[in-house]
């Protein structure tokens, strides 16, 4: 028989996802350590997460300054010392902070995890801030920044969350020089002592472990002294109300940084869902409408996409992409006319099954590694969301419509609901 | 550790497969043999620009994504100067599609014109954007050629001009697809909840009908040992002043290649390494330094680069970072720095083989290199390494004659 290679093999649409439990363990101190065992590799990330981030800043960037100064010294160890020490067993250490939470993150082999174990516990609890580690560390986040904001795309991202957000709400200031020049050795100690040391966290950990790791934390980050007092709430800003396209001006550059979106809701928004599926219609997936559109039809770029950025209080929507610079404000109309389609043409039984088929592919494809899996549980641990968000998550997707994602356009994507930044030139 | 099991077709391709039924999903690992070094001088970025055709449809099938997004998976390709990789994940029921994707493309492309226009056109708004319109993101355009006189890695994947990108024709398109694109110059690995028996008969439904072609003998001019250290300057609208130093080391799995990486890693990788404690710390000439590697097939490129800090001249820098090279070589490092850097190692290898797909590519690497336990042998190359074979690869690799300088310099227009 002759293989008739213009018909596609039978195929199954994915209609469940099945995760690795998390296993809640109480350590000796209250704090609480969440597992997920998967031995496949000898390898362990250990997390500790702290309810501490840009949200609880009361100088900007001083979450950031707190995390990092966190390795540069404690009274045991200099900062050459504590990277030596973790270099040495080939431990890579993170430190981040992030708009809700701060981190301070390990990954090991997991042999070595009790060598790391009180070295971290020092970091955590008696961090000494040194003044010149202080400096280096500001003289090295200047020098990047000012490399960043020469890229178009960092700076419209810059502009486009101080525009939706306002430049100095939470989730709406980026770093920038000024703020790192004048932030103190004071910021930042004020922070650490209030969002850090002896404060609550939680635990975090995926890889190669069993009861035994389980235990080594125990004896070690179990013991830290904790205090469950209420962190004081800040003061927002009012958000802005800012219509008006930005356009910053770069004679120089060959390509455009366009992004346009406004803020939208939470994971837990009713409209969540047939907001998501909309979005990857729109932009979200390499054969979404607006890729065809821009790149594989017109050729204008190298990729556009749309996002829905959400973090614990509030989320966004944007639409990013480079162009070329000619073709500026035509790709702005493109976008506006492929917006208007979704919003008066239902889209079409195949597309949408396309569209659910991929985004359920791409969930379970997203479940492969123990790190990603844990990455995934954070909404439920932190965010507030129910303990089936991720069971349920693939069929909420199928639940929408293509009436939804009409009335979604309609609802939340008008074109006088829309704000604009271009970096480059018009 | 890696396990897998080998075949090979009768038209030539060499299947792997890496069973682990621990995931839901597959993954599906096509290798090319062809990377820019095979480029004609006159036509480079074809082979990038090639794989961007790879997605425009295939003889029997007008779109290759859109069948597979309907069945849950995701794709995506890159090309670099040795090789040009596409690869799949997929829920493992669905592996089948694959399969009828991959082989049809194999067999033939659909040639259509207006596919070649617009990624013409998307090629050059990638070099662009990556390479143009990014402050130093035209230094590799710059320094490869500095480094290379003679092989063909003296060319960025990309290409080296966009002039090049313009100039394709649908016959370079096809010419490039009969010569390079065949069963017997390709690996298949397919990874994930799959047989090896599911595997073989799939394989057998739709890789054996393809035929296999001409062999590609590979016959690249080798580099000619650089016996002159080289320099250069350039200078643009970036923030900062920036150094690169490059050095010629052995190839990805050439004798040496270990010991240079390491190297790499006790100069340049992390807070501990000797450029950050030295020239970023204790006398902080740098606001950023690192180092790294090629680990090209072919002999790569050992890496210096940093930027500096405001009011220090590359003259300085260049000279403080030359006297850190000197100590490698005048003296053997300590057994606690290289257990450091071994543990680093180590750890990086097996973080390396946490990701299905990551496995899957790492197989095909090394299988393309020319054998498969490659991937399996090196932990222990690494732990082998001696302090004594450190100082002489630094004696080998670090020499003054064996270096390429660039400095590249902020240009006025921007002091404000």
């Amino acid at each position: 028989m002759i293989l008739d290679r213009t018909q596609p093999p039978a195929f199954q649409a994915i209609q469940e996802v099945r995760l690795p439990s998390l296993d809640a363990f109480t350590l000796d101190n209250g704090v609480v350590l969440n597992l997920i065992s998967v031995p496949n590799q000898p390898v362990l990330r250990l997390e500790c997460i702290f309810d501490a981030g840009t949200w609880h800043e009361q100088a900007p960037t001083s979450a950031f300054f707190a995390l990092k100064m966190l390795s540069e010294g404690t009274p045991g160890r200099t900062s050459a010392q504590l990277s030596e020490y973790f270099d040495g067993y080939g431990a890579f250490l993170e430190l981040n902070s992030g708009p809700d939470r701060s981190s301070v993150v390990v990954y090991c082999l997991t042999k070595f995890l009790p060598a790391v174990l009180p070295v971290l516990c020092e970091m955590i609890t008696e961090s000494t801030f040194p003044q010149k580690e202080l400096d280096d560390l500001r003289n090295i986040t200047t020098q990047n920044l000012r490399v960043n904001y020469e890229k178009n795309a960092y700076l419209a991202g810059v502009l486009f969350r101080a525009k939706v957000f306002g430049p100095t709400h939470p989730y709406g200031r980026s770093q920038n020089p000024e703020a790192v020049d004048q932030l103190t050795r004071a910021d930042v100690t004020a922070f650490y002592e209030r969002a850090i040391k002896n404060r609550p966290f939680q635990v975090l950990l995926a890889g190669q472990a069993t009861a035994i790791e389980v235990e080594q934390i125990n004896r070690t980050l179990g013991q830290l002294p904790i205090q469950h007092t209420q962190l004081d709430d800040v003061s927002l800003p009012a958000l802005p109300n800012d219509m008006m396209p930005t356009l910053a001006e770069k004679e120089d550059s060959v390509q455009s940084s366009i992004r346009v979106g406004r803020r939208l809701f939470t994971r837990t928004h009713p409209d969540f869902f047939k907001m998501l599926v909309t979005n990857e219609v729109l932009g979200g997936y390499f054969g979404s409408r607006l890729m065809k559109n821009i790149r594989e039809e017109k050729g204008f770029t190298y990729g556009i996409s749309s996002n829905m950025p959400s973090f614990r209080r509030d989320g966004y929507f944007l639409i990013g992409t480079d162009v070329k610079r000619e073709n500026t404000q035509e790709t702005l109309d493109e976008v506006h006319k492929e917006i208007r389609r979704l919003q008066t043409e239902p889209v079409e039984a195949d597309e949408l099954n396309t569209v659910k088929n991929f985004m359920a592919g791409e969930f379970v494809g997203s479940l492969n590694t123990p790190f990603e899996i844990a990455d995934r549980y954070k909404v439920i641990l932190f965010d507030g969301l129910p303990a089936d968000f991720l069971t349920t998550y693939i069929q909420r997707i199928r639940a929408v419509s293509a009436d939804d994602i009409l009335a979604m356009t309609n609802q939340y994507l008008n074109a006088d609901q829309l704000q604009e930044v271009v970096v480059g030139g018009k | 550790m890696i396990h897998y099991e080998q075949f090979v077709l009768d038209n030539g391709l060499t299947v792997f497969v890496h069973e682990d039924d621990s995931t839901p999903m597959a993954a599906v690992n096509i290798l090319y043999n062809v990377g820019s070094r095979d480029e004609d001088p006159a036509r480079t970025g074809f082979a990038h620009l090639f794989e961007h055709l790879m997605f425009g449809g295939s003889q029997h099938i007008p779109s290759y994504d859109e069948p597979l997004q309907k069945v849950g998976g995701e794709n995506n390709a890159f090309t670099s100067p040795d090789i040009t990789n596409y690869y799949i994940t997929l829920p493992a029921a669905n592996l089948e599609t694959a399969f009828w994707l991959e082989s049809d493309r194999m067999m033939s492309l659909s040639f259509d014109p207006q596919v070649l226009d617009v990624q013409q056109k998307v090629v050059i708004e990638e070099f662009k954007q990556r390479y143009l319109n990014q402050p130093y993101g035209d230094v590799w355009l710059k320094l490869r050629p500095l480094a290379y006189k003679d092989h063909p890695y003296r060319w960025a994947t990309i290409g080296k001009d966009i002039s090049h990108i313009e100039h394709a024709t649908l016959d370079d398109v096809r010419a490039f697809f009969f010569k390079y694109y065949l069963p017997n110059n390709a690996n298949l690995v397919v990874a994930g909840n799959v047989t090896v028996e599911q595997v073989k008969q799939l394989c057998e439904k739709w890789f054996a009908p393809i035929p296999a072609g001409p062999a590609y003998v590979r016959q690249l001019p080798a580099e000619v040992t650089q016996t002159e250290a080289r320099h250069e300057e350039v200078s643009a609208k970036v923030p900062l002043d920036a150094l690169y130093k490059v050095w010629h080391m052995p190839g990805r799995f050439q004798p040496g290649y270990h010991t240079a990486d390491l190297l790499s890693d006790m100069l340049g990788r992390g807070k501990s390494s000797r450029l950050y404690q030295r020239l970023l710390r204790d006398n902080p000439l740098f606001s950023n330094i690192g180092a790294y590697n090629t680990a090209s097939l072919d002999p790569g490129l050992l890496i210096v680069q940093g930027t500096l800090n405001e009011g220090v001249s590359l003259e300085e820098a260049d000279a403080a970072v030359t006297a850190i090279i000197q100590e490698f070589i005048d003296q053997k490092v300590s057994d606690d720095e290289l257990s450091k850097v071994k543990n680093q190692a180590e750890a990086t290898l097996a973080f390396s083989e946490v990701e299905l797909l990551n496995r899957a590519m790492n197989l095909a690497y090394a299988a393309n290199a020319g054998d498969p336990e490659l991937v399996n042998k090196e932990a222990e190359l690494i732990q082998a390494i001696t302090a004594d074979d450190v100082q002489n690869t630094a004696r080998q690799v670090l020499r003054p004659d064996n270096c390429s300088t660039l400095f590249y310099r902020r240009s006025d227009e921007v002091a404000a």
